[in-house]
C-alpha cells in the first residue's frame, strides 16, 4: 500500500550541523502518528519541511500521490497548529477560523457555516466575536485547532500543542483532540517530547533521536519491544545494566555487569559491549524463585515512592546501579536499607549493542 | 476612583523639566504674544492673517509640501523597512547604516548635493528624459517637486525607523501560519503584515508630517523666498521683517497643525495597537 504522506530521505543541515539525516516516514491515510523525541532532535524541523516552511537539502515529500518537495506552503493543503498557536492578534476568534477559508475564496455563506461548525466542534461557539487576547491558553489552543481544521487539510501537523497547558487541562484536551481528529478522519502528525502524550494518543509513534527515526511502530510495540537502547530509555521507565557478553548460546547471552551476571535473549558475540534493560513491572521482589529461566540479584532498598494505584521501589544493586521495581503496593516492613532479593525472567530482558563511545567515534572520523 | 501617579513616571522628570524651560516657556510667551495686542486680548491678528488670500496660499503650500513629502516617504520607506526587518547578516547591517548614516550629514551639505542632482543637466532630469517621461531637460531646483524630493531625502529615516521597529517585533510564525492556511504572499501581506504594522505607519506619518510641515532650512535652501510656507514665513517675520505679531500668528497656526497631527495619530496608533 502506498503511503498517504511519504517523506523519503529528508535531510537538513544548518551550517555544519546535520539536523535531519535522511529521515523516512510513511503515514497512512487517516492515521494519527506522533514524532516523539527529546528537545532539539529535529521534530519541528521535520514538521516545517512537511508544511513547506523549510526546504529539505535532500529527499522528497509526497502527499496523496503528489510530489510536494518544491511546492510552496499555501498550495500544499497541510495545516499547522504551532507551538505558540500563532493566532492573528488583530482578528477575532471567528475571523481567525475564517482566515484560511477566505484565503481560498470560499463564498461568504459557506465561510460562516464552516466557521460556526468548527467553533462548535472545539466547544468555542460562544466566543466567536472575542478578541484573541481575551482567551485563556486552552481556549487559544482550541481556536488554533479549529482554524487549522476548518480548511479541511489533507494533513494536520501539530507542534507540541499542549506544552503550555497545565497537566489536568492537557489530559482532557488530548482526549478531545484525538476524538475530533478521528471523527473527521484527518491524517495527523503530532510532535511531542512527552512520552505519555504519545502513548495515549497515537496510532503509531516515531521515536526520534539526533535527527533520525530510531523506531516507528504502534505504542504497544514501542513499549514492549523498543528497537534501540535510546527508545527503551526514552519511552517508559526501565532499569539499565551496561556489560560485556561472556557467553552466547541458543539465543541466550550471559552478560557480566557491575550488578552481577545476568542473562538475556539475544545474539551477540562474546566480548561485545551490550546494554541490558528491563521494565519495572517485570521485576519482582522474591525469595528463591531463581531458576534456569530467571535472573536473581541481591539488592538494598533505597527509597519507596508511593503513587496511589501502585508503588515504585528504588533498589541499589551491585556496582552502584539503582533499579526501579513496580509493586502493586508498598511491601509490609519496607524500610530504606532493608536487604531484598530481586527476581525477573530472562525472557523479559531486552538487549542492545552498547552505544558507540562518542570519543571513539570522533577518533574514527 | 483616584489614580495614583506611577512612580516610574518620575523617570521622565528631567526631560519634562528641560522641556518646560527650553521649550514650554518660550512657547507660552509666543502664544500670549499672538493674542495679546497693544489693546489687550485680541484675535485680530488671526482674523487679519486669515482674511488675506496670500496667507491661504502659504497654508496651502505648507500642507501640500508636507503631505507630498509624507506620501513619498511612506511609498519609499515602507518597502525599505520590510527589507531592513527581513534581511539578515551583512545585508541588514549595510541597509541599516545606509538609513542611519545620512542623518549625520547636515542639511546644508545635502542641499549642495541636490543642487548638482536637481539641475537642468542633473541626473534626475536626464533620467526622466532618458525614460521618455520628459521631452526635454528641466530644472528641478527652485520648484516644489525639488522641494519634496529634498525634504523626503531628509525625513525618510523618520518614516523607516518606526515602521521597521514594528515589523521587527512581528512574530514570523504569523506569516507562516497564514501561508499554511492557503494565503498567497499578497494575501499574507494585505491581511497580516500590513494591518499589524499600521501602528508603525501611523507613527512614521506623524513624525514625517510634523517635521515637514515645520521645515525651514530645506525650503530656504532649495527654493528660496519665492515659495513661502508657514515656517519660512514665520522665520521671515521674526528675522527680516521684525513683525512679531505676524510671526507669532503663523507660529501658532503651525503649532496647532503639528499638535493635531501628533495627538490624532497617537490616539489612532493606540487604538490600532490595542488590537494589534
Ligand atoms: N534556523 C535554524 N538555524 C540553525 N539551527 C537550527 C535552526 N532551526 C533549528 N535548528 C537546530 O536544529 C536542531 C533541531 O531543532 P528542532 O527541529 O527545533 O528540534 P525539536 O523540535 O525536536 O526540539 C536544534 O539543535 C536547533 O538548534
Ligand atoms: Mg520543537
Amino acid at each position: 500500500m502506498a503511503a498517504f504522506l511519504d517523506v523519503a530521505g529528508a535531510e537538513k543541515r544548518f551550517g555544519s550541523t546535520t539536523v535531519l539525516g535522511g529521515v523516512d516516514l510513511a503515514v497512512a491515510r487517516g492515521e494519527f502518528i506522533s514524532l516523539l523525541g527529546p528537545s532539539g532532535c529535529g521534530k519541528t524541523t521535520l514538521l516545517r519541511m512537511v508544511a513547506g516552511l523549510l526546504a529539505p537539502d535532500r529527499g522528497r515529500i509526497v502527499l496523496d500521490g503528489r510530489d510536494l518537495t518544491t511546492t510552496p506552503p499555501h498550495r500544499r493543503d497541510v495545516s499547522v497548529v504551532f507551538q505558540s498557536y500563532a493566532l492573528f492578534p488583530h482578528l477575532t476568534v471567528a475571523e481567525n477560523v475564517a482566515f484560511g477559508l477566505k484565503a481560498r475564496r470560499r463564498p461568504a455563506a459557506e465561510v460562516a457555516a464552516t466557521v460556526a461548525r468548527f467553533l462548535g466542534l472545539v466547544q468555542m461557539a460562544g466566543f466567536a466575536d472575542r478578541p484573541i487576547r481575551a482567551l485563556s491558553g486552552g481556549q487559544q489552543q482550541r481556536v488554533a485547532v479549529a482554524r487549522a481544521l476548518a480548511v479541511q487539510p489533507k494533513v494536520m501537523l501539530l507542534d507540541e500543542p499542549f506544552s503550555a497547558l497545565d497537566r489536568k487541562l492537557r489530559e482532557t484536551m488530548q482526549i478531545d483532540l484525538k476524538r475530533l481528529l478521528r471523527e473527521l478522519g484527518t491524517t495527523s502528525v503530532f510532535v511531542t517530547h512527552d512520552q505519555d502524550e504519545a502513548l495515549t494518543m497515537s496510532d503509531r509513534i516515531a521515536v526520534m533521536n539526533r535527527g533520525a527515526i530510531e523506531q516507528f511502530a504502534d505504542p504497544v510495540t514501542i513499549y514492549r519491544r523498543p528497537a534501540t537502547a535510546f527508545a527503551l530509555g526514552f519511552v517508559g521507565l526501565s532499569s539499565r545494566f551496561d556489560g560485556t557478553v561472556t557467553a552466547s548460546e541458543g539465543g541466550i547471552i550471559t552478560v557480566a555487569t557491575p550488578a552481577g551476571s545476568l542473562r538475556a535473549p539475544g545474539r551477540f558475540l562474546p566480548g561485545s559491549p551490550v546494554v541490558l534493560g528491563i521494565r519495572p513491572e517485570r521485576m519482582a521482589l522474591g525469595d528463591g524463585a531463581d531458576g534456569p529461566d530467571r535472573n536473581g540479584l541481591d539488592a538494598t532498598l533505597v527509597e519507596v515512592a508511593f503513587q496511589g494505584a501502585r508503588a515504585h521501589l528504588y533498589l541499589a544493586v551491585g556496582g552502584g546501579t539503582v533499579v526501579t521495581v513496580e509493586a502493586p503496593e508498598v511491601p509490609a516492613g519496607a524500610a530504606p536499607g532493608a536487604p531484598v532479593r530481586l527476581s525477573f525472567a530472562v525472557a523479559d530482558m531486552l538487549a542492545y549493542p552498547a552505544d558507540p563511545d562518542p570519543a571513539l567515534l570522533a577518533a574514527a572520523a | 476612583m483616584r489614580r495614583r501617579i506611577d512612580p516610574v513616571a518620575l523617570l521622565a522628570l528631567p526631560a519634562a523639566a528641560y522641556l518646560l524651560f527650553a521649550y514650554g516657556w518660550p512657547l507660552a510667551a509666543l502664544l500670549v504674544r499672538s493674542v495679546h495686542g497693544p489693546g489687550g486680548f485680541s484675535l485680530a491678528p488671526f482674523a487679519a492673517f486669515l482674511s488675506d488670500p496670500f496667507s491661504w496660499r502659504v497654508i496651502g503650500n505648507t500642507l501640500s509640501t508636507a503631505g507630498l513629502t509624507t506620501l513619498v516617504c511612506l511609498a519609499v520607506g515602507y518597502p525599505a523597512a520590510l527589507a531592513l526587518a527581513w534581511s539578515r547578516g551583512i545585508v541588514q547591517v549595510v541597509l541599516l547604516l545606509s538609513i542611519i548614516l545620512p542623518l549625520s550629514v547636515g542639511v546644508v551639505v545635502k542641499a549642495y548635493a541636490w543642487q548638482i542632482v536637481l539641475r537642468r543637466d542633473g541626473i534626475v532630469s536626464q533620467a526622466l528624459v532618458g525614460l521618455g517621461l520628459w521631452s526635454e531637460p528641466q530644472r528641478l531646483l527652485f520648484t516644489e517637486t525639488g522641494l519634496v524630493i529634498g525634504a523626503a531625502n531628509v525625513f525618510l529615516p523618520f518614516m523607516i525607523l518606526p515602521i521597521y521597529s514594528v515589523i521587527r517585533l512581528l512574530d514570523p510564525r504569523l506569516r507562516a501560519a497564514a501561508a499554511t492556511l492557503g494565503a498567497t504572499p499578497l494575501h499574507r501581506f494585505l491581511r497580516v503584515t500590513l494591518p499589524l504594522t499600521l501602528p508603525g505607519i501611523v507613527s512614521g506619518i506623524a513624525f514625517v508630517f510634523s517635521l515637514a510641515v515645520s521645515m525651514y532650512v530645506v525650503p530656504s535652501l532649495v527654493i528660496g523666498d519665492r515659495y513661502q510656507t508657514l515656517a519660512t514665513l514665520t522665520g521671515r517675520a521674526f528675522l527680516f521683517m521684525r513683525n512679531e505679531e505676524l510671526g507669532s500668528t503663523t507660529a501658532v497656526l503651525l503649532l496647532a497643525m503639528a499638535v493635531s497631527i501628533v495627538v490624532g495619530s497617537t490616539a489612532l496608533a493606540r487604538r490600532l495597537g490595542s488590537t494589534g
